[in-house]
């Protein structure tokens, strides 16, 4: 037995002491850490806890027309929310709200026995129809609430779609101007953030915060809605009548490069997006597209020539024998045998292949490819809308006298649309080339009120005002005289020009009997209020010719649209062919066994009409050797031979 | 045998350590209560009121007890153990015993309600300071000396845990081992009981496996932020956003509901936000300051008694104290005990007022 000492018991207090001293220090350090160090996250879950925020959504921006006409607005399209606390039974409510908004039983009860403060039933009950939230209000459940929300909504349905874009179902933009204005669409959420304590009570102690949201503001488009719906109609039209692999339209306001009306075909309801492949909705092909221009492309060549001085339209003269030797290679004009003796203009009228490659040559690569980089080929037009592509020019080092020689006749380039209706825009509108723009202004979405404008963007001046009046002057020829001539509209005095495509194969090598067949036109050829491009690829069931199919399209959407603007008839316009007064009367010629691919150089004189599908003549009517008026209609049957 | 010693008055210093302590908790009652108060009673002062109630009954007894020589108790000691130990079973008797909080502890009627457990912990410092004195001779050997004591303690502790009060419980157990230390039981007696400790932890582990998320939730209370972890975040949320200066007095927010009861054992938490980093030291250096006192006291103390009534009365506002602020600043798991002289307390202020009585007037005699 050991004997307790005095000495022991006070060294046991002291021990006891010093382990009460250990502890305080351990509890003082961890208090400092949870005060000074640890606060600043603490502070921030609790600012959390403390604070609630009602959130004010701003209502997206509408996009109108240049005149004002809605585009694009929203529509309520309220959402289902329920507070899991207030459901009183869960199995009930969540088989009436799977029963109303059409979803299965098992996720709606999931939902609503979340242990959140309020709960979306996802996707069924968000953004439902006018219809169905009475019906789920007409239910009376507990803790279920309809609260307001809103839906995109694409009043035209499929129209002006892929510059419109579309928005996904929490009003972000995905695509088109949606997507690249979607800042200046969504405006800013609003919120009352307040203090309150645990049972939702505000706390008067701390002030609360009221931001009010800032509704998105409204999209001002150069589009006109009269000229974009008549585009719309015509490309219906020509999907229904040729069934092409895809057709493009573009107008514009040449005397500022504002868009007046753009579409393509396939196209799709901004409305339905969901349902439309990603290709579709993406390619905005008026911009996306390149091909190799044809024909149109001459009149970039023309300007430049008429530019230089190198060829005055009607003294200079040139023999077309039906091809041209250029660097040992025989080029071929369209006509088999040529055109015979004509003037530069008459070169023009009927697009002659060797009167262009002589231009070309008078001009020397160096001075051509200038213009053509002058005129905007190559680079991006700088469009406010995305995906624009750059097209593709030879390299210049590489350019030899036969690419010298396609180049001017517009052969191995690649070009989109959209450059061209601007080349095209500056050589007739008096040489200024623009960069073109699509939305015009922002606007206060409460006053409407101009917040923010686009002027006009002058690029630069590629041709003199004297040229671009002989280019009007000589496309207005090819119209009224020349390959043109279904695009004619009576006291309009339409200009323009034609072009046939080929397209380059999978193989490197061009195909056949498939062409990018295209027109582009403007009016009044005196002072033009608007350009019209117009291009179908791979027409069906035709003769595969830009004056058959792309000219009358644009003349169809230059006159509907000229009366729609207001634009006057009138006089003093050079007079179709067909009235010409000493016209002779023209012998039919026997088609029957020519190919396809001969019928163009009929067409100047004669509109044909074709029934069955084949390369080759098999009949025609009227029978070759009858005497018909010029400019009357050949009905040929195809077949193969 | 007192007059071999000076008795010249009691510790002022102690006595003004309690008497700031209580201001400070009557102030802080009133700041984390009004809330509460107001929704509850629609009376702001209401929980000020009976806290000054109480205090000054508690302080009144106090006085009244610091002038009962310490040596008087020994001759009650038993009486007052036999008297708690009948409570402590009657308060378990449904009818008798209430029920608050989940736990059947409290005995009598509305205010005037007590709990046993608080009055048997004083009880046990009394009667176990006497025993020991007696049994010291044989308190070296582990049978004779070692288990006899520890086999009540043990008991009793079980009893506590059959309300269930856990809290409670914990400071009884750990003051009654302390004063087992202090007369001298072996170090290696104490290294044993550890390990029935740790062998009684793990069985209780395996018996029901769910206890072990109750345990870590204060290690990461994010895990179970709506059940285990729920009290210890909403005490975070009011100690983290008080910095080092504190929002002001009056001004927390985590009184609004958030924190449950803040006047009660969460009341630290208030004074962490509201007085900062510079109150809560300083609270806490006033508790320190009343353990220094106090263990003086102990030092000083003429006979084994006085050293073990006056060590078990300091040790078990200490251990009380050290627990309540882990609890509260997430260092322990959350266990259920008020801070001593802070916490709305009712009739266990007054009696923790009572034990402190005892210790001022073992304070008048020094060796």
């Amino acid at each position: 037995m050991k004997r307790i000492t005095n000495m022991v018991i006070q060294k046991r207090i002291v021990t006891v002491f010093l382990f009460a001293v250990i502890i305080i220090g351990i509890i003082l350090f961890r208090l400092g850490y949870v005060q000074l160090i640890w606060s600043d996250f603490l502070i921030g879950q609790a600012e959390e806890l403390w604070s609630r925020d009602i959130v004010f959504e701003p209502e997206r921006g509408k996009i109108v027309d240049r005149n004002g006409e809605v585009l694009a607005e929203n529509v309520s399209a309220p959402t289902v929310m329920v507070v899991p606390r207030q459901v009183t039974s869960h199995e009930q409510t969540a088989k009436s709200l799977a029963d109303a908004l059409d979803m299965p039983y098992d996720a709606a009860l999931e939902t609503i026995k979340k242990n959140e403060r309020i709960v979306i039933l996802q996707p069924e009950g968000r953004k439902i129809s006018e219809e169905k939230a009475i019906a789920v209000q007409n239910l009376n459940l507990d803790g279920v609430y309809i609260a307001e929300d809103s839906k995109r909504y694409y009043p035209k349905g499929p129209y002006l779609s892929h510059v419109l874009g579309f928005s996904g179902i929490d009003n972000q933009g995905l695509t088109g101007l949606e997507l690249s204005y979607d800042e200046q669409l969504s405006g800013t959420e609003g919120s009352l953030s307040f203090y309150s304590d645990a049972k939702g009570k505000k706390l008067a102690q701390k002030a609360d915060k009221y931001t009010p949201p800032q509704d998105g503001m409204n999209l001002q488009l150069t589009i006109d809605h009269k000229v974009q719906t008549i585009i719309e109609r015509e490309l219906d039209i020509a999907v229904e009548k040729y069934n092409p692999d895809s057709v493009v339209a573009i107008a514009v306001d040449p005397d500022n490069g504002s868009v007046l009306g753009m579409s393509s075909r396939p196209t799709f309801n901004p409305g339905n997006y969901q349902e439309i492949a990603a290709e579709v909705y993406n390619r905005n092909l008026p911009i996306w597209s390149t091909y190799e221009p044809g024909s149109t492309f001459k009149i970039i060549t023309l300007a430049a020539a008429l530019e230089e001085n190198k060829v005055d339209l009607l003294e200079d003269e040139y023999v077309d024998d039906g091809s041209i030797e250029v660097g040992g290679t025989q080029l071929h004009c369209w006509k088999r045998g040529g055109h015979g003796h004509q003037t530069f203009l008459e070169v023009v009228q009927n697009s002659c292949n060797p009167g262009f490659i002589v231009m070309g040559q008078k001009l020397g690569k160096e001075k051509l490819f200038s213009y053509i980089e002058n005129f905007g080929f190559g680079s991006k037009t700088g469009i406010d809308l995305q995906g624009e592509a750059n097209g593709i020019l030879f390299n210049l080092e590489r350019v030899g006298p036969v690419e010298l020689a396609t180049t001017s006749f517009g052969q191995g380039v690649s070009v989109t649309p959209i450059q061209q209706v601007m080349a095209v825009s500056a050589a007739v509108n008096g040489g200024n080339l623009y960069e073109p723009y699509i939305v015009q202004a922002l606007l206060d979405p409460v006053t409407g009120e101009v917040v923010d404008k686009k002027e006009p963007e002058l690029k630069r001046r590629v041709i003199s005002k004297d040229t671009s009046e002989q280019v009007r002057n000589a496309l207005e020829h090819v119209v009224a005289l020349g390959t043109g001539r279904n695009a004619y509209v009576e006291g309009y005095r339409v200009g323009g020009k034609t072009g046939t495509a080929q397209k380059v194969g999978k193989d490197g090598r061009y195909m056949e009997n498939n062409y990018v067949v295209s027109f582009i036109g403007f009016a009044p050829a005196n002072d033009p209020e608007i350009v019209v491009y117009v291009a179908v690829d791979n027409p069906k069931g035709t003769v595969q010719f830009g004056g058959t199919v792309a000219a009358p399209i644009v003349g169809t959407v230059i006159g509907d649209s000229l009366r729609a603007l207001g634009v006057e008839k009138q006089d003093g316009g050079i007079e179709k062919a067909y009235q010409w007064p000493d016209t002779p009367a023209i012998e039919v010629p026997n088609l029957i066994g020519a190919s396809k691919s001969d019928l163009p150089e009929y067409m100047i004189s004669l509109q044909i009409e074709t029934l069955g599908e084949g390369d080759y003549i098999i009949d025609q009517a009227p029978a070759p050797g009858e005497k018909v008026e010029e400019g009357s209609k050949i009905r040929i049957v195809l077949g193969d031979k | 045998m007192q007059n071999r010693f000076r008795t010249d008055g009691v510790d002022r210093l102690l006595v003004i350590l309690i008497l700031m302590i209580l201001l400070i908790g009557s102030l802080m009652v009133y700041s984390a209560s009004y809330i509460w108060a107001e929704y509850k009673f629609d009376d702001s002062f209401y929980f000020l009121k009976r806290q000054l109630l109480f205090a000054g009954v508690g302080v009144v007894a106090m006085f009244i007890v610091a002038n009962v020589p310490y040596f008087q108790w020994i001759k009650y000691r038993k009486w007052i153990f036999i008297g708690c130990i009948v409570l402590l079973i009657a308060v378990l008797i449904p009818g008798v015993g209430m029920v608050r909080g989940g736990a059947r502890s409290w005995i009598g009627i509305g205010a005037f309600s007590i709990q046993p457990a608080e009055f048997m912990k004083l009880g046990m410092i009394l009667f176990l300071s006497g025993y020991l004195v007696n049994a010291q001779e044989k308190l070296t050997e582990f049978r004779r000396g070692f288990v006899p004591p520890l086999l009540i303690i043990v008991s009793i502790f079980l009893l506590i845990m059959l309300q269930p009060d856990l809290g409670t419980g914990m400071v009884f157990i750990l003051t009654s081992f302390l004063l087992l230390f202090v007369a001298g039981a072996r170090w290696g007696h104490f290294l044993i009981l550890g390990g029935f400790g740790v062998l009684g932890f793990l069985l209780l582990i395996i018996s029901a496996p769910y206890r072990i998320n109750r345990i870590t939730a204060f290690l990461d209370p994010w895990q179970d932020p709506l059940g285990n972890g729920f009290q210890i975040i909403q005490s975070l949320y009011a100690i983290g956003p008080g910095g080092l200066f504190g929002v002001g007095y009056g001004n927390s927010l985590q009184k609004y509901f958030y924190l449950p009861e803040p006047h009660n054992d969460f009341i630290f938490a208030i004074i962490a936000e509201e007085l900062g980093f510079i109150g809560g030291f300083f609270v806490i250096g006033l508790f320190f300051l009343f353990v220094w006192r106090g263990v003086l006291v102990s030092l000083h103390a003429p006979d084994l008694f006085a050293k073990l009534l006056s060590i078990g009365i300091v040790g078990m506002i200490a251990i009380q104290v050290m627990i309540n602020i882990s609890v509260v600043i997430g260092l322990i798991p959350v266990t259920g005990i008020t801070l001593p002289f802070l916490s709305y307390g009712g009739s266990s202020l007054t009696l923790t007022l009572c034990s402190v009585g005892i210790l001022l007037n073992i304070s008048k005699y020094r060796k």
